[in-house]
């Protein structure tokens, strides 16, 4: 497919609202598509441009991109930046300067999808002292051939953010409906091999072995995750709950044959450098297997369990590993496993998953209760809590696997904490021992693929906190504003309140009542921040709390 | 297989001029020459170089090409201190070029060719206007338009015979006249086009070297400056394309 084709067609989403309307015009799109190029075709279009599980990434931020620009339009680069905040939004800028271009060039290549798809494989391959340099030329070469409304969409790949507004759902609704298969086996596909584009082919060329996929070891699944609840509403949901501890720790998933082991973050990023203690650990345990188990991992020194940071801190650590290493030991607790020898076990009960479990890894298996009774149950919670965990997991006994969903079947119960994850899309210049450095963060909320801005947060940050986060954040300012600057948003924030209130001043109708920041939650992925929807359900329920506390 | 020994200023000029446009680049070897045909990743401007058999001191090649990385090359100019020859071998079937100067062996790793910018073909156009001057006046009046502005304008006044460089910044103007005695030669066509000093101030240090440049330029057309190089056993082409102006 011509890549002038990909953009008209994402201009023309832009333009249909309706969510059938949407799938009806996609998958006709598809239909055009070849086999080939239908997994670009879809990554490009959700602006991931690699599958969930691969560990590819393009590591581009805003002032590459501009960079790029302002030599393939032979303008400067503060020309750039400036339009940028003109206008606004990124690929409408570089659009309206592509088509202001004064610099004229020899001669310009139609761009297919597998080209643009290729140069972001190169892309992400570069590294080392040359791959900023690497990724400017490549970047200059695929908009030195791109018309102007190609290069609105280069520009939104690039950054991973489309701004059409085609989530995954949209996708897989739009393969069902041009294949004739139901929406769920599709799902399920997703689930398995974490590879919507590649479910896209087996959904239009072989049925039947979409219906046969296995997990592939080494191809991080997504984490299944919790919803928040009560003891008595589980007990209700499923007659006898299982009960597990909520550690305070970091998810992770791991991956052995028997003779490589892999870890992987919640954000399904590969952390194995980074943990060769547990590594091995759970080789150890797992030996003679070929497991996928899923876990948290616990920091503790001297036998206490210590806070969570403890253990990102080594998720994220580079270097003087063993040091570090030396410093906190970390502990697994393995709670569920999705692969053995083998067999894909998710669509299999839990109960039966853990029996496996138990029986195949002598060590590290979290200890659980199964029960029915309330008392016991809130006895078990209140142990939980005293022995220095978040509160408890309880699971439907019955219930299946199901890679990054957060279903009714895991229940999460922890103390009642007024806090937010929100996503950090802007902030303003400090002032004063600030002055150099970012005194207040705007954070959004999320609706749909837009972020609503509900809150500033100017408090609970140490100095360290904001050094560290100028610079993680610098190189993500897409446009400035006086003394405000606008972020991508990459970053996720943990933000106490008091309460929420009604408020005109922002887009969402919400803001937060003293707003305290509490900690990055790098652990999460963009798309995880609150909605709109919660914030607008927390509202609601705080108002019959103070109407029940009258 | 490829076994070249060449005098080390020359082959210094030589990927000077490469590196003023591109970082990597194509090179092919064939029995009586090797050349380098590369656009800049905007596709704005190109160079070519052809280097006559004359200009290496030994040239034993197999025909056929190498990916380079200009940018890793030129690692060896800070080691050549006094070094008056280097000699480039490359074995059938290997991927690593050595290069040997003073009792030092460097072998760099070349680059796969498929991945690089397929060579350009230079446009076949006509450039009516022909200036021939000392490339030194030429870098010094590049230099001097880019105090006031990122473009500059080229062109000949027909009825003074004279050839012109002209920028107009925000505030101030600039204007250099070349009169017959500092032209080695300019013919009386009417043209005038606008450049990007960004690129003309890399071609610039390279071209300041050159005792006669052939300008060819065209109105509202590319630019292109043609000269010699290792005394003549080499010949060099830049060529421009044009800005337009903005309203």
């Amino acid at each position: 497919m011509n890549f002038l084709t990909f953009a008209r067609i994402c201009k023309e989403l832009e333009g249909i609202s309706g969510r059938l309307d949407r799938i009806s015009f996609l998958s006709k799109a598809m239909e055009e598509c070849s086999v080939e190029d239908l997994p670009s075709f879809i990554q490009l279009l959700m602006g991931r441009p690699f599958p969930d599980w691969s560990q590819e990434k393009l590591g581009i931020g805003p002032n590459l991109l501009y960079d790029a620009v302002a030599y393939v339009i032979g303008r400067k680069k503060e020309d750039v930046i400036e339009t940028i905040n003109r206008i606004g939004d990124v690929g409408s800028a570089v659009e309206t300067l592509m088509a202001g271009k004064e610099q004229m060039s020899f001669f310009q290549d139609e761009l297919t999808l597998s080209d643009v798809h290729d140069a972001l494989i190169t892309i992400a391959g570069s590294s080392g002292e040359r791959s900023q340099r690497d990724k400017t030329r490549m970047i200059q070469r695929l908009l030195s051939d791109a018309s102007p409304l190609e290069a609105r969409y280069i520009a939104g790949i690039l950054l991973e953010d489309m701004r059409i507004g085609i989530g995954e759902g949209t996708i897989r609704d739009a393969i069902a409906l041009l294949t004739g298969t139901d929406p769920l086996l599709i799902e399920h596909g997703i689930q398995v091999i974490n590879d919507i584009g590649q479910v896209a082919i087996l959904a239009r060329t072989n049925r039947d072995a979409l219906q046969k996929l296995t997990i592939t070891l080494f191809h991080p699944v997504r984490m299944m995750l919790a919803k928040q609840g009560t003891i008595g509403g589980a007990l209700t949901g499923f007659g006898s709950v299982i009960a597990e501890n909520k550690y305070d720790g970091a998810r992770f998933q791991f991956h052995t044959d028997g003779n490589a082991g892999r870890i992987y973050s919640r954000k399904l990023e590969d952390v194995t450098d980074a943990l060769p203690d547990v590594v091995s650990l759970l080789q150890e345990a797992a030996a003679g297997h070929t497991v996928i188990l899923d876990g948290e991992i616990v920091a503790v020194k001297e036998g206490r369990i210590l806070p969570f940071q403890n253990v990102l801190k080594r998720f994220r650590r580079k270097h003087n590993i063993s040091a570090a290493r030396d410093e906190v030991e970390l502990v697994p607790y393995l709670f569920d496993m999705l692969f053995l020898d083998g067999d894909t076990l998710i669509d299999s009960p839990f109960t039966y998953r853990r029996e496996k479990l138990e029986a195949a890894i002598p060590r590290f298996v979290a200890p659980q209760i199964t029960g029915s009774d309330k008392d016991t149950i809130e006895l078990f919670y209140h142990e939980a809590l005293d022995a220095g965990h978040e509160g408890i997991m309880l699971k439907n006994p019955g219930s299946r696997y199901t890679p990054g969903v957060r279903g009714k079947d895991w229940i999460k119960i922890k103390p009642e904490v007024d806090t937010l994850d929100l996503a950090v899309i802007g902030a303003q210049w400090g002032e004063g021992k600030r002055a150099h450095l970012y005194g207040s963060f705007l954070l959004a909320c999320r609706e749909d693929d837009r972020f609503l801005p509900v809150s500033r947060v100017a408090t609970g940050f140490s100095d360290e906190h904001l050094v560290w986060l100028y610079n993680e954040l610098n190189s993500s300012v897409v446009r400035t504003q006086g003394k405000d600057l606008f972020f991508e948003p990459r970053m996720v924030f943990e933000i106490g309140y008091a309460e929420i209130q009604e408020s005109p001043g922002y887009e969402t109708g919400y803001a937060l009542r003293f707003p305290r920041f509490i900690r990055v939650r790098d652990d999460k992925d963009i798309d995880e921040v609150n909605t709109r929807s919660d914030i607008l359900y927390r509202y609601f329920q705080q108002g019959r709390r103070d109407n029940n506390a009258c | 297989m490829i076994v070249a020994t060449i005098n080390s200023e020359t082959l210094r000029e030589s990927i000077e001029t490469i590196s003023a446009l591109v970082v990597e680049c194509r090179v092919h070897f064939e029995s009586d020459q090797v050349y380098v045909r590369a656009v800049d990743s905007a596709n704005v401007a190109m160079v070519c170089l052809h280097l006559d058999r004359q200009a290496f001191i030994d040239l034993d090649v197999t025909p056929g090409e190498i990916g380079l990385d200009i940018a890793r090359f030129k690692n060896i100019f800070s080691m050549l201190g006094k070094a008056e020859k280097v000699t480039l071998h490359l074995p059938d079937k290997e991927n690593k070029i050595k290069v040997s100067f003073l009792g030092y062996q460097y072998a760099i790793t070349l680059l796969e060719a498929a991945t690089i910018k397929k060579d350009p073909n230079p446009p076949n156009i006509e450039l009516p206007g022909k200036i021939v001057i000392k490339g030194s006046y030429l870098y010094s009046a590049i230099r001097a338009a880019a105090v006031v502005s990122d473009k500059v304008w080229f062109g000949i006044s027909p009825q003074s015979k004279g050839f012109f460089m002209s920028a107009e910044g925000d505030s101030d103007h600039i204007r250099r006249e070349f009169s017959s005695e500092e032209l080695i030669s300019v013919n009386d066509a009417d043209v005038k086009s606008l450049f990007s000093i960004d690129y003309l101030k890399e071609m610039g240090k390279v071209l300041s070297n050159a005792d006669e440049v052939t300008i060819s330029l065209g109105d509202n057309h590319p630019i292109k400056f043609s000269f010699d190089i290792a005394g003549g056993a080499g010949h060099v082409e830049y060529l421009l394309a044009p800005r337009i102006e903005a309203e």
